[in-house]
């Protein structure tokens, strides 16, 4: 049982990391090829249409950061809480980063049509990224409590 | 497959009202429509073949084979929203057809063969200029008058606009799904039909005005004199 406790603190440990990696590669993918159609239709702008896809690669960066401030040495009684503030945290972030790709992708097939809405079109990708940047904060803030 | 790539691909396409010219060619617009899987341009194509069918489908075969033919191909398009589309489509076909056999008046109801819910209500309410259905579909009461005028070009542009609607509502709130290229490719057809009709009137209107002034007296003179100084 002890062997299964330390393996969730694993998981919870590297969760955030993994799971946010995986969400900012499906989300860079979906913006990424959106802007790949964008640059067929478009003569200028093609710059933002990449900048716009790199987007949700900030998920990864907050779960490499919350993975440095779960980091301590394992115990069966620290680890339930680093698995489920880690897990958790990790999924918050892999979601934010998918549907952080798919605004995106949206936010580029509207500005495609009309370039003076680039910025608005952005707003929802925005906001996607401030429940992200929630659930990285508040990690950092709980992981505080958790045994060193 | 992802539909990403392709959707953003696509130009956007001005009202119908305002197509004056195609913002995509059909070349283009082929080229960029290999990016979709085999399976899907097998279902666009089918699509396309039963919303435009005029080109394609022999004038000779009787309207029952032909609604049959219908059924037949729309219950192989896996979309519904797609379905329901060019299913609304053909029914206004039926509308058209039965307004113009009831207008020639050498059919009766029970010759008439429709597409769709409506056929049987047709062939009761034959004889009520919008057979009964002015409430459920106001868009009939419009299309009557001009039928009767002989204004054809006037009824094909409302229905176009119409069915222009519809797709449009559906490609928007779809997002990079098949339904939104299937959608994308109707409406492109029909942009490019209006266009293709505005360039046909053109023309005939050109023609009408030169014939008109060539047969003015005083055009005609200056005609023959110029003719004269060149032999």
């Amino acid at each position: 049982m002890d062997n299964l406790i330390l393996a969730l603190g694993w998981a919870g440990l590297y969760g955030p990391m993994a799971l946010g990696a995986i969400g900012s590669m499906i989300g860079c993918s979906l913006a990424g090829q959106a802007a790949a159609g964008a640059l067929l239709e478009t003569e200028t702008g093609h710059g933002r249409y990449i900048g716009i896809s790199a987007m949700p690669s900030s998920q990864s960066i907050y779960g490499i950061v919350v993975m440095f401030a779960l980091n301590r040495d394992l115990t069966v009684d620290n680890a339930p809480g680093l698995a489920a503030i880690g897990l958790l945290c990790g999924l918050a972030l892999m979601f934010s980063a998918i549907y952080q790709g798919r605004s995106c992708a949206s936010a580029i097939n509207v500005s495609k049509i009309r370039p003076e809405i680039f910025g608005m079109s952005l707003a929802p990708a925005a906001i996607v990224e401030g429940f992200a940047v929630f659930a990285f904060i508040f990690a950092l803030v709980i992981s505080a409590g958790v045994p060193a | 497959m992802s539909y990403y790539t392709l959707v953003t691909a696509l130009p956007d396409l001005p009202p119908l009202a305002k197509c004056k010219q195609m913002p995509i060619s059909r070349i283009a617009l082929d080229r960029r429509l290999t990016m979709l899987s085999e399976e899907d341009q097998k279902q666009l194509k089918l699509a396309e073949s039963l919303y435009h069918f005029g080109a394609e489908q022999p004038a000779s075969l009787p309207d029952q084979k032909l609604v049959y033919q219908w059924q037949s191909q729309l219950s192989q398009i896996q979309s519904e929203p797609v379905r329901q589309c060019i299913a609304n489509r053909l029914e206004w076909q039926s509308f058209l057809a039965a307004m113009r056999q009831r207008q020639q008046g050498d059919k009766g109801p029970e010759q008439f063969f429709g597409f769709g819910r409506w056929t049987t209500r047709i062939r009761q309410h034959w004889h009520e200029p919008t057979f009964g259905l002015e409430t459920a579909l106001p868009l009939l009461t419009e299309l009557h008058p001009l039928l009767q005028k002989g204004a054809a070009g006037e009824v094909e542009y409302q229905i176009n606009h119409h069915l222009w609607q519809q797709l449009l509502q559906i490609e928007r709130s779809h997002h990079f799904t098949i339904e939104t290229v299937i959608c994308f490719v109707l409406r492109w057809e029909l942009a490019e039909k209006q266009i293709r009709n505005n360039a046909d009137q053109a023309l005939a209107a050109f023609d009408t005005m030169a014939e008109g002034l060539i047969a003015t007296p005083a055009i005609r003179q200056h005609i023959a004199s110029a003719f004269e100084e060149l032999s």
